[in-house]
């Protein structure tokens, strides 16, 4: 499993067209999205040159100024459980 | 407090998102227990993007000695969490399957043979064929200490860096010892030096956020620069009024953003800085108060030669190339000059009308003013960038002082949002190359080799005698192919970059230097490269996280990583290969005879005894390493300081510290920097300075004193009256399109690293040429077409683009250089700006035609 995160700005005017477009393309996930329109997605692909296709995708989007990548982690295992604290 | 289950699918989503939130500057409740570090066995660690000067920071994730992740480092600065493709794949960089594994040497019949087969040799073997061929070619009177040549890169770590400069110039007394930011930087440096007497920006990339206007002079920032691009965007996105000029000589992707588009002859930009200043004259919007009390005018000589070899035609006319003339002594000065007054400037500009400018550069009159106009009014603050079409420019050096002159006519400078901000290429070309001083005719810190108090300085900082350094300018980059195929350079030494195919004239130069019988050549690097595979022996070597590091990026920020993984096989770190290579050379070897008489307390003594084991270098025992890092993790060493047995980064770098104190370069405390996201030097008290020269901001301008171009003895800037020249070069008959070579996103330089990313190869796998439609359809050529070009110099084949990110006007096509098969750089031309050495890779003439 490859996974990443990517911010995406749309133009003020296309937030929800653009929300839309992302939530339907495949691997992506919407996580975030902020009161001035900014979108946090993760993609979750099989391979890094997928989630390369998906990217640069989403950068042509029509309504997408720009998508930065943050986040990149591969990993063999992603059904394995953790025990994790967390805050009540 | 509760534990719950997730997957680990679950906590990695979680810990990207947060990431991206954190960086966006989003608050996000989801998943707080992502935030908790290690939860899946993974350690992170602070960490330096290994691609472009912008000096991203990056958290990179280690778990069972492998690197399996990374990201754009939220706490730092420069990018805030962002990364770009290139630095999304750092995690894969070490991990090509073809990984150096071992020292190789061409043998025949168990012996070296510059035609025999690579043989698996070890480092015992490979050091002492190295320092037989060094001691041979000392003694050899048609090679000397200056035969003995090092080509380094900006690319190397600060200590490595300093390491080897020490070595070829206290140790070998060779300055024959230049980086690879000679072709990127040296017109920039250069450039500063006679504006300013100091070198690098006065600004900080906090200027973007300041900024009313951005001019990108001749740089493709959204895809050689993104994170500062973004930056930039983000900036034009929120301010409304901000506004963004793009001058090119082709429409690229920056031009995308551009408010205004300017698309120009080459060469022009001359033509255009002149124009600017003349605008701003005759329109009164000269700073008088500024100009007055900060700038002195200069008339730079102009007959100065293209930097080609001395029996050409074009330097056998030049009357100040500074080579020898008939009766031996130097043709002139091309870097020389003569005061002159404002008035005379104002009229020796004034001929650079908007019709001139036009009819030179060919961009629209109504784009040509436009772009005057936010330089002359006085409201709006104005940060230029450029990289290499100014700087690969046979005229590198008078473009960037000519950007200057407009920045100071206006006195928009060393204030946030007016900056004049020359771009750096590579991660460390600062921080290594032009800091440590690994050029040619430089020592640390701003010094020459030329100047003898600069040689004390030195001599006495680095503990050896009087008289070691030589005054003499060594051979430079394109100066080293030449000597290389004439014979005169007998060892060459070559780490960290891959000159075969990043350099200049190719088949007639760089090649045949390199098969010189009379040459031993050395690659250190940790892919079989083209330059490897043209080499006599290859040392495999250790990159990245693989080693404790250094760089300092293109805004006077030094950033430090410790060593996260080992490297495979026997890779060794370059800093080791010098301080353990040092080891083979007695002083009688390598010193005359005279110096050892005067000071007999070196005899006896190895190289490595006065260079290292120095009692300064060899100052921090092994524990010191895991007390300064402690804070990372328990127990922390890396391989060098094992090896050694101290902490010799640390040694290195607080010897080194001493060069800059007190002199505006100071660097900061070596435990501070693996503490913080980096500092920007002049660094006082632990403070960093952000905008120099002026008051409040700067801590070596007291209060009173305004603005001091503390660089220049008289405290102001130089401002040059330098006139439009043709290249040596232009389309003719017969070669009929200007050929400009460069970049694209996905592949840093020579794509040693990145076409071994499966990704990144596959995003963009072979070089194309682009070319206009209209001169495709005259050659009958069709996209996709494969076509061949050819200089008077060699020819290649490429596939035919006429669409895509870059849209080239009639009469010009585009090849970037990242193609080891495709190598461009054969037909390039070796003319250099004659007072900077830079190659002009942006200028050739072409045929181009369908196959």
């Amino acid at each position: 499993m490859n996974l990443s995160s990517v911010i995406v700005i749309p133009r003020p005017d296309r937030v929800d067209r653009v929300r839309s477009l992302l939530s339907q393309h495949p691997g992506v996930e919407v996580a975030l999205v902020s009161p001035e329109g900014k979108i946090i997605i993760t993609i979750e692909t099989d391979g890094d040159q997928e989630t390369v296709q998906t990217y640069e995708a989403i950068s042509l989007m029509d309504g997408v100024m720009s998508a930065s990548m943050v986040y990149h982690q591969k990993e063999d295992d992603p059904e394995v459980e953790l025990s994790v604290s967390a805050p009540c | 407090m509760s534990v719950i289950k997730v997957t680990r699918r679950d906590f990695i989503k979680a810990q990207a998102v947060s990431a991206a939130a954190t960086t966006a500057g989003m608050a996000t409740t989801s998943a707080a227990w992502a935030q908790a570090p290690g939860g899946d066995g993974v350690r992170w660690d602070k960490g330096v993007c290994r691609y472009c000067g912008t000096g991203c920071g990056v958290l990179v994730g280690t778990k069972e000695g492998r690197i399996v992740a990374t990201q754009g480092d939220p706490d730092c600065p420069v990018n805030s969490g962002l990364n770009c493709v290139k630095g999304y794949f750092l995690a894969k960089i070490q991990y090509g399957k073809d990984r150096l594994m071992k020292p190789l040497l061409r043998m025949k019949d168990g012996k070296f043979d510059k035609n025999g087969e690579f043989t698996a040799i070890s480092w015992d073997q490979a050091f002492d064929i190295m320092a037989e061929k060094v001691k041979a070619t000392l003694k050899n009177p048609e090679q000397g200490p200056f035969g003995v040549s090092m080509f380094g890169s900006g690319q190397w770590t600060i200590w490595e860096g300093y390491a080897a400069n020490k070595l070829m110039k206290a140790g070998f007394r060779s300055n024959s010892i230049d980086p690879n930011a000679r072709h990127c930087m040296a017109s920039a440096v250069f450039g500063f030096i006679r504006t300013f007497g100091a070198d690098e920006p006065m600004g900080v990339y906090d200027d973007i956020e300041h900024a009313d206007a951005f001019a990108l002079w001749g740089a493709n920032m959204a895809e050689m620069h993104p994170i500062l691009w973004s930056r930039i965007t983000n900036r034009r996105l929120t301010a409304k009024h901000v506004k963004i000029h793009v001058l090119s000589t082709f429409g690229q992707r920056s031009c995308e953003l551009a408010d205004n588009e300017l698309i120009f002859n080459p060469q022009s930009d001359l033509a255009i800085a002149n124009y600017i200043c003349n605008y701003i004259i005759q329109n009164n919007a000269v700073n008088k108060d500024f100009v007055a009390k900060n700038v002195t005018f200069h008339k730079g000589v102009t007959d100065i030669g293209y930097g080609l070899r001395p029996n050409h035609p074009l330097e056998q006319a030049a009357g100040n190339n500074g080579y020898p003339g008939p009766d031996g002594k130097p043709k002139g000065n091309p870097g020389a000059s003569t005061p002159i007054t404002f008035d005379e400037f104002a009229r020796f500009v004034s001929e650079y009308t908007l019709d001139r400018a036009h009819q030179i550069s060919g961009v629209p009159k109504d784009r040509l003013e436009a772009l005057a106009k936010i330089y002359a009014d006085p409201k709006t603050k104005v940060m230029s960038t450029w990289t290499m079409g100014m700087n690969q420019h046979t005229r590198g050096t008078w473009i960037n002082n000519m950007l200057y002159n407009i920045h100071l006519l206006v006195g928009k400078i060393s204030e946030p949002g007016n900056s004049p901000f020359s771009l750096t290429g590579q991660p460390s070309a600062c921080g290594t190359a032009r800091e440590v001083g690994t050029f040619a005719h430089r020592l640390p810190a701003d010094m020459l080799v030329a100047n003898p108090q600069h040689r004390e300085a030195a001599e006495k900082i680095w503990k050896v005698p009087a008289g070691t350094i030589s005054d003499q300018i060594g051979y430079h980059a394109v100066l080293q192919s030449r000597m290389l195929k004439d014979g005169k350079i007998g060892f060459y030494w070559t780490s960290t970059t891959n000159n075969m195919q990043a350099g200049p004239n190719v088949n007639q130069e760089i090649y045949p230097g390199w098969r010189n019988p009379k040459a031993f050549v050395v690659v250190s690097d940790v892919y079989p490269t083209v330059s490897a595979m043209s080499a006599d022996l290859i040392l495999p070597c250790a990159m990245w996280m693989e080693k404790e590091g250094a760089f300092g990026n293109a805004e006077r920020r030094g950033q430090f990583w410790r060593q996260q993984v080992k490297a495979p096989g026997e890779g060794r770190s370059d800093l080791w290969q010098y301080i353990e290579f040092s080891k083979r050379f007695r002083t009688d070897e390598v010193w005359p005879a005279a110096l050892l008489e005067k000071n007999p307390q070196y005899k006896g003594k190895t190289l490595y005894d006065v260079l290292f084991a120095n009692g300064q270098v060899n100052a921090f025992p092994k524990e010191e390493a895991a007390k300064v890092n402690a804070h990372a993790w328990a127990g922390y060493t890396n391989d060098e300081t094992e090896y050694f047995g101290y902490y010799v980064q640390k040694g290195l770098f607080e010897e080194y510290r001493n060069f800059g104190k007190g002199k505006a370069k100071d660097l900061g405390e070596f435990d501070h920097y693996h503490r913080v996201r980096g500092l920007r030097w002049p660094v006082i008290n632990g403070k960093e300075t952000l905008w120099r020269y002026r008051e409040g901001y700067d801590p070596y301008v007291k209060a009173g004193e305004g603005i001091k171009f503390y660089g220049k003895p008289d405290g102001k800037a130089t401002i040059f009256a330098l006139p439009y020249q043709d290249p040596p070069e232009k389309p003719d008959a017969e070669y009929n399109l200007w050929l400009c070579t460069g970049r694209v996103l996905e592949h840093w330089h020579t794509g040693s690293m990145t076409r071994r990313v499966p990704e990144l190869y596959k995003s963009f796998p072979d070089a194309v040429i682009w070319i206009n439609p209209k001169d495709a359809e005259k050659r009958g050529i069709k996209r996709n077409d494969i076509v061949k070009v050819a200089t008077r110099r060699g020819e290649i084949e490429l596939r035919a683009e006429t669409k895509g990110r870059n849209k080239v006007p009639e009469g010009l096509v585009f090849v970037p250089f990242f193609d080891e098969h495709r190598l461009v750089n054969r037909l390039v031309l070796d003319a250099t700006c004659p007072i900077s050495k830079e190659t002009d890779f942006k200028k050739n003439a072409c045929k181009v035609w369908k196959v």
